[in-house]
């Protein structure tokens, strides 16, 4: 086999920061290797990506010093995000783009296009399709297309279904499964379970860009399972593991109902977007809310917030819920993105925020609350950054934090797990079943069967815009994974 | 964003030819100074505007509502406040003479006919097609020709990101209060997370764009194909007929007995 990608003691520096990411790496790839990147977040495995396509120092602006690096004769790069790597509206368009950078003649371009599409399993009636109207998963496979179309030798995958369902991410990675016969494939990625069986090589890193492991997946599973797990990998069994570890969430019966629905609709564009025909929701009860895109749950969690407007009843400890104003912080949404409710320039003025506009409490009360908080979440030693410069898991525990000072009777949460990784995620969960424990009710969108399995008490189905609240989750446990997988989906 | 209609013969013009003509005609239209002249050119837009655009009747008119009233605003302050000496009317500082009055009508003219040149373009002309065009008809460096098109793709998740932020943002009740204070207090709270996305996206496409070997000094291939036909004739040619029908008409029969709206 032939060495195809290589580099040779890389020195690299972020200009913003003090030391050096990468001190002397050296690592190479052979020809037709299919190889997994693992290690904490912020170890730099984009990085070397990037580095090893030659993407930096060439289109992004980073210095680099290495004694010798061979980049690929030809290679292509899937992305983490689908909305960020296409530049034109159409999906013809798209992979025609990369064909005329390619000066393949346009009349030869139909023809390729559509054996592209077919090849990743892309069936569309009309191939000028607006590319805004596909799925997470079907993006990705676009970007698959438009790789292939470079006919590459080397393919990197960078974080490819971080940012898609569950759904999206087995048809992602089934389609690299077909095309990758033989191809090298580089990837790095934090959930690998449907991976792992074509994987025949894993590199661990460490969080400052050493090599501490380096061989094929068994050896590297078996041997290193801590170090993952302190790194907060999804390895394979990382749900097992910690479900031994760590008590399961049992539900102390609350007989009260504080959140009732009643042929509760939301509407988006005056149309009937979803609906809920009756509920009773304890306090103290975790729903998670699941179902295929698109099928409304987010516009569930919206018109539950009052963003939308709703029709039926709906009452939170008694109160008739009829507009936003009649919530009064009784409830409090988590949207997916962080950094869409950041509204101050430190982590302690945000998690304050709220409580200084209301002005109820005394000065010192609040920052102890504050304070208090920040030292659970971990933020404490972050408290005087700006928002907007902490890491992903830490915006998000932020985020969640200004909900968690308010008290909130209900929390509803987009997705709050979506990207992150296992530490993450483990601290993010147990920081939410103490909040339930103590009786607020925490409606949350969920894809991860684990979560609906280990933590929530209740099910809802969203399917067509109608939620199924009327089975319970053990019926859910008698089944094994695969029934409930059909289940759901 | 999407909106159906019907492809006609505008639609098959050369965008970059069609966009030279307009522009051209833009010129044109400030150097109209003779009321007549000024009618027979707004009939000769408009017949376009209204029966060639392949848009439903209704969208046509729906979009005729703005234009009217630029035209009644922009006419009417020249007719009532505009200079003149054979006054018409007067009512304390209203003073309607009859050279403002056409004056009035010729500047509310120019307006429209503005208005519908640039809505007869936007109508009939795809964004991606007109930068094709523009890069094979008049060298537009492709780097450019493709940043538009991104940043075309862009606008819509753009508005949907807004619609996000300004929920996200009621959620920890900034958007609350009433009064025109804490309005503009609200709109300080927007730019920053929008433009912070937006700067992100732009640079991952840029990266994500090199990625695809898009190089703005290689030769490329296209695939669209934009080229000449008879409907570039036929859009020159109508513009030429029509002009010059109007000019003779508007010399042989005057609607308004005035030569020159100049003061």
């Amino acid at each position: 086999m032939e060495c195809i990608a290589s580099v040779n003691k890389l020195r690299l520096k972020f200009p913003e920061e003090k030391g050096l990411l990468f001190k002397d790496l050296s690592i190479s790839f052979q020809e037709g290797e299919k190889v997994l990147l693992l290690g904490p977040s912020g170890c730099g495995k984009s990085t070397l990506l990037q580095v090893l396509s030659g993407l930096i120092p060439q289109s992004i602006d980073i210095p680099i010093k290495s004694e010798s690096i061979q980049i690929p004769y030809s290679w292509g790069f899937v992305f983490q995000d689908p909305d960020s790597q296409f530049c034109m509206p159409y999906v013809d368009e798209e992979i025609a783009f990369v064909l005329e950078n390619l000066q393949i003649p346009r009349e030869e371009m139909t023809v390729k296009i559509k054996e592209l599409l077919t090849t990743v399993g892309l069936c569309l009636d009309d191939i000028h399709t607006e590319i805004q109207t596909l799925s997470g998963g079907m993006k990705q496979r676009l970007a698959l297309a438009t790789v292939l179309a470079l006919d590459p030798e080397v393919i990197f995958l960078d974080e490819p279904t971080a940012l898609i369902d569950e759904e999206g991410t087995a048809e992602v990675w089934d389609t690299v499964k077909a095309i990758s016969k033989d191809k090298t494939i580089i990837i790095v990625e934090h959930k690998i379970d449907q991976i792992i069986d074509v994987i025949d090589r894993v590199i661990v890193f460490t969080h400052d860009g050493k090599i501490m492991a380096d061989g094929n997946s068994t050896y590297i599973f078996s041997n290193f399972k801590e170090e993952l797990k302190r790194f907060g990998i999804w390895y394979p069994s990382a749900w097992e593991e910690y479900k031994k570890e760590k008590v399961q969430n049992t539900l102390t019966k609350h007989s009260d109902s504080l959140l009732r629905l009643e042929n509760f609709r939301g509407y988006r564009k005056k149309e009937n977007a979803i609906t809920l025909e009756k509920a009773a929701v304890h306090s103290g009860e975790w729903i998670a809310v699941t179902g295929a895109n698109g099928a409304g749950k987010s516009t569930l969690l919206l018109s539950l917030m009052q963003l939308l407007k709703t029709s039926g009843d709906y009452r939170i400890d008694g109160c008739s819920i009829k507009s936003f104003a009649d919530l009064n912080n009784r409830a409090y949404f988590v949207f997916q993105n962080p950094e869409y409710q950041f509204l101050t320039n430190s982590v302690l003025e945000e998690i304050t925020y709220e409580l200084r506009q209301r002005n109820e409490e005394s000065h010192a009360d609040v920052f102890k609350k504050a304070n208090d908080l920040l030292t659970i979440f971990g933020l404490k030693d972050k408290q005087k950054q700006h928002p907007y410069h902490l890491s992903l898991g830490e915006k998000r525990r932020l985020s969640v934090a200004t909900a968690f000072i308010q008290n909130p009777q209900v929390l509803l949460l987009d997705e709050p797990t979506f990207g992150q990784d296992s530490k993450n995620t483990f601290k993010l969960l147990e920081l939410l079943q103490e909040e339930s424990q103590k009786g607020t009710i925490i409606i949350m969108v969920t894809h991860d069967l684990n979560i609906i399995h280990h933590f929530a008490t209740t099910v809802w189905k969203v399917k067509n815009g109608k939620v199924i609240t009327d089975w319970k989750k053990d019926d859910m446990k008698t089944g094994s994974e695969g029934d409930v997988y059909e289940y759901i989906f | 964003m999407n909106i159906s209609f019907e492809e006609s013969w505008l639609h098959k013009v050369n965008p970059a030819l069609k966009l030279i003509t307009l522009t051209f005609l833009f010129v044109f239209v400030v150097m109209i100074h003779h009321l007549n002249d000024m009618i027979t050119f707004t009939f000769t837009v408009s017949i376009l505007f209204f029966f060639c655009t392949g848009h439903s009747y209704k969208r046509i008119l729906l979009f005729l509502i703005p234009f009217l009233l630029v035209f009644f605003s922009t006419a009417v302050s020249m007719i009532l406040f505009g200079k003149g000496e054979t006054t018409l009317f007067k009512l304390g500082i209203v003073n309607v003479t009859e050279e403002s009055l056409f004056r009035g009508l010729h500047l509310g003219f120019r307006a429209l006919v503005f208005a519908m040149m640039g809505m007869t373009f936007v109508l009939t002309t795809k964004p991606v097609l007109l930068f094709y065009s523009l890069m094979q008809q008049l060298k537009l460096q492709p780097k450019y020709a493709y940043s538009f098109m991104a940043a075309i793709r862009l606008m819509p998740i753009m508005f949907e990101e807004l619609q996000t932020i300004l929920d996200a943002q009621k959620v920890r009740g900034v958007h609350s209060q009433k009064g025109i204070r804490s309005l503009l207090k609200d709109i300080k709270s927007l730019p920053i997370p929008l433009l912070s996305q937006s700067i992100r996206r732009a640079f991952r496409i840029a990266v994500a764009m090199e990625a695809k070997r898009f190089n703005s000094t290689n030769e490329r291939t296209y695939y669209y194909h934009l080229g000449f036909s008879i409907f570039d004739l036929l859009f020159i040619g109508y513009f030429i007929l029509m002009i010059s029908l109007g000019y003779l008409f508007a010399t042989e029969f005057p609607l308004f007995p005035v030569t020159d709206v100049r003061y």
